[in-house]
C-alpha cells in the first residue's frame, strides 16, 4: 500500500519541522518522517540555540512559545591548561531583552513542540519511522521506503532534513559516499542536575539569565574545545573535537571529558551538581567547503545533511542554520507546485535562495575558519602562553619584573616561535 | 568522577538486530582502528589475542563517528535503528 502526499519531510529536526511548518500553513499536504518515538528523541547538541530570526517571522513571540531555558545573556571564553585558567566575558543589557539572542533549550523538548507546530498547521508526523531507501522513478525521486514496513510514501519532491549522515541525500546521489575525518567533529555532554539558586549564584545571573562558555586549552591537546551552558536547573558541560585529531591521538572523548571536568577549577563550578545523562553526536564542521549538491529532481537538501554548520571558533551555529534552510526548501517546494515542476530547474531556486541568504552568505566569508582551526598550536601552546604570561604579570616573588612587551615576546619566541605566530595571526585574521 | 558511571545515565530501547554490522576480515587487516578510541560509547573492542573487533550495539548512541571514521568501509550495515528503537534522550 502506498500513502500519497504533496511533500515528504524526512526527519523532524530543527531543518525538517521548519520546512513542514511552512509548507503546511501554504496549505501542503506534508509528511512529516520521524524515526525517534517523538521528534528530538535522538537529538543532542552543546545546548545553545542562536537566535531562530526565520522562525520569529512565524511566531513573532516565539520566546513565549517555544519550550526554552534560559537566555544567553553573558558569553565568555577560558583559555585552560591543566592547572590554569585564563578568562574573558562579555556581558551586556541588549541581550538581556526581547527578541533574545539566543537561548539554550533541550532537543526533546525543543524539536517535539517545533513538530507539533507543523502538525497543527496540518502536516501529518509520522514517528518510529526510519527512512530505507527512496524512491527513484525515471531519475527522479517520487517517495521514500521505511525500514520494517511494508508499503512506501510517495509524493512529488522530498526534503531530506535527516541530520549529518543523511542518508537520503546519499541514496539520492548528492553526497559522497565518504565524508573526510578532517571535516567532522564528534560533541559529548554531560548534563548535571544544580538548583536554580546554586546555578544563579554561582554563574551571577537573575530572572531567565543563561550564561555559555566556552573553553580553548581543555582538550588534551586534540583539535576541539570545551562548553558550559546553563540550563534553568540542569548545567550542559561537554567537549567537542575533530574526528581525525582525536583518531590520531588515540585518546578516548569520555576521559578527555573527564579529565576537563577534574581541571580544579572547571570542577569548582561542577560541585554539587549530579550527572544526568550522557549524549554524543557528529558534528559537520567543515564548512562551505562540505556543502553537499543541495537539489535534484524531486529532491532538496537542508540542515545538517547540507552541511549547513558554521563553526567559526567563535560562534557554533547550526540550528539557525538548519531552520533557515528548511524554510527556504518549503518556499522553493510552494513554488514548485505552483508550476508543477519538481525538476531540479524549479528546484534549484533553492540554492540560489540559500546563495541570497545570510546562510551561505555567512559560510562563505567563514569558508577559511576550518582552516584556522586545524593551527594545531590554538589548543594546547596558546592556552599555555596567555596562562603563563599571566601568571608572569601577576606573580610578586622579590624579583625585578619583566616589562611587560618583554614578556611576550620572551614568551612567544619560548612556547611558539616568531614566525609560527605571525603565520598563525595571518590564518586568524584571514578566517575571521 | 568515575567515568565508568557515565555511561548508566542514557536510556535505550534495543533491538533484537544490530543496526551496525562489521565485516571481519576488513577490521582484522586494519592497523588504526580509530573507532576503539574515537565512539563515545565504548561500543567497539579490539582483542589482540583474536585479531578480532567487535561491535556491541546496545549501548550506541547513534553519534555517526565510526562512519565516519572508518577509512576502511567495513560495514557492511550501518544503518540507524528501526522506528522507536535504540537511544532515548530525556533532556540533553
Amino acid at each position: 500500500m502506498s500513502k500519497q502526499f504533496q511533500a515528504i519531510v524526512v526527519g523532524a529536526g530543527p531543518a525538517g519541522s521548519s520546512a513542514a511548518l511552512a509548507m503546511a500553513r501554504a496549505g501542503l499536504d506534508v509528511a512529516l518522517v520521524e524515526r525517534g518515538t517523538f521528534p528530538g528523541e535522538k537529538n543532542m547538541f552543546g545546548g545553545l540555540l542562536h537566535r531562530m530570526t526565520s522562525i520569529e517571522e512565524i511566531f513573532p513571540d516565539f520566546w513565549t512559545k517555544a519550550p526554552l531555558e534560559r537566555h544567553i545573556a553573558k558569553k565568555g571564553t577560558t583559555f585552560m591548561t591543566g592547572d590554569a585558567s585564563f578568562h574573558v566575558q562579555h556581558e551586556t543589557v541588549n541581550f538581556d531583552h526581547t527578541p533574545y539572542n539566543g537561548y539554550t533549550v533541550f532537543r526533546p523538548r525543543f524539536d517535539r513542540w517545533l513538530a507539533e507546530e507543523a502538525v497543527k498547521a496540518g502536516a501529518t508526523l509520522i514517528n518510529r519511522s526510519t527512512v530505507e531507501d527512496v524512491i527513484l522513478k525515471d531519475g527522479r525521486v517520487t517517495g521514500v521506503t521505511i525500514a520494517g514496513r511494508k508499503g512506501e510514501l510517495k509524493a512529488p519532491v522530498v526534503i531530506a532534513a535527516d541530520g549529518v549522515l543523511s542518508f537520503t541525500a546519499l541514496k539520492a546521489g548528492l553526497r559522497q559516499p565518504k565524508f573526510s575525518a578532517d571535516q567532522m567533529a564528534v560533541g559529548v555532554k554531560a548534563l548535571f542536575d544544580m538548583s536554580r539558586e546554586m546555578i544563579d549564584d554561582r554563574f551571577g545571573l537573575v530572572r531567565d539569565q543563561g550564561f555559555a562558555n566556552e573553553y580553548v586549552g581543555c582538550t588534551g591537546g586534540v583539535r576541539g574545545g570545551g562548553f558550559l551552558y546553563t540550563n534553568y536547573d540542569t548545567v550542559s558541560v561537554g567537549i567537542v573535537v575533530h574526528i581525525s585529531s582525536l583518531r590520531n591521538s588515540g585518546k578516548t572523548p569520555y576521559d578527555l571529558l573527564n579529565a576537563f571536568l577534574e581541571q580544579p577549577q572547571f570542577a569548582k563550578l561542577l560541585s554539587g551538581g549530579r550527572l544526568a545523562e550522557y549524549s554524543a553526536h557528529v558534528i559537520p564542521e567543515g564548512g562551505y567547503t562540505m556543502i553537499p549538491e543541495l537539489f535534484g529532481n524531486g529532491i532538496l537538501v537542508a540542515g545538517d545533511a547540507a552541511a549547513l554548520c558554521n563553526a567559526t571558533g567563535v560562534n557554533l551555529e547550526g540550528i539557525n542554520l538548519a531552520s533557515h534552510s528548511g524554510i527556504l526548501a518549503a518556499k522553493t517546494v510552494i513554488e514548485a507546485h505552483e508550476r508543477n515542476d519538481f525538476s531540479s530547474k524549479t528546484l534549484k531556486r533553492y540554492k540560489e535562495r540559500l546563495d541570497l541568504s545570510w546562510v551561505m552568505k555567512d559560510l562563505k566569508g567563514f569558508k577559511n575558519a576550518p582552516k584556522m582551526l586545524h593551527i594545531d598550536r590554538i589548543y594546547n601552546e596558546y592556552p599555555e602562553l596567555v596562562c603563563s604570561m599571566m601568571e608572569h604579570i601577576y606573580r610578586i616573588d622579590g624579583t625585578p619584573k619583566t616589562s611587560i612587551p618583554k614578556l611576550i615576546m620572551r614568551e612567544v619566541q619560548q612556547k611558539i616561535g616568531l614566525k609560527n605566530a605571525v603565520s598563525d595571526l595571518m590564518t586568524a585574521w584571514r578566517a575571521l | 568522577m568515575n567515568i565508568d558511571e557515565i555511561f548508566d545515565f542514557t536510556s535505550f530501547t534495543i533491538d533484537r538486530e544490530p543496526h551496525i554490522v562489521l565485516k571481519p576480515e576488513v577490521c582484522s587487516g586494519c592497523d588504526v582502528r580509530g573507532c576503539v578510541n574515537c565512539c563515545p560509547a565504548r561500543c567497539y573492542t579490539w582483542s589482540e589475542a583474536e585479531q578480532k573487533m567487535t561491535f556491541v550495539h546496545d549501548g550506541c548512541l547513534e553519534c555517526g563517528t565510526c562512519y565516519v571514521v572508518c577509512q576502511r568501509n567495513a560495514f557492511s550495515r550501518w544503518q540507524y535503528p528501526r522506528g522507536g528503537f535504540g537511544v532515548a534522550y530525556r533532556m540533553t
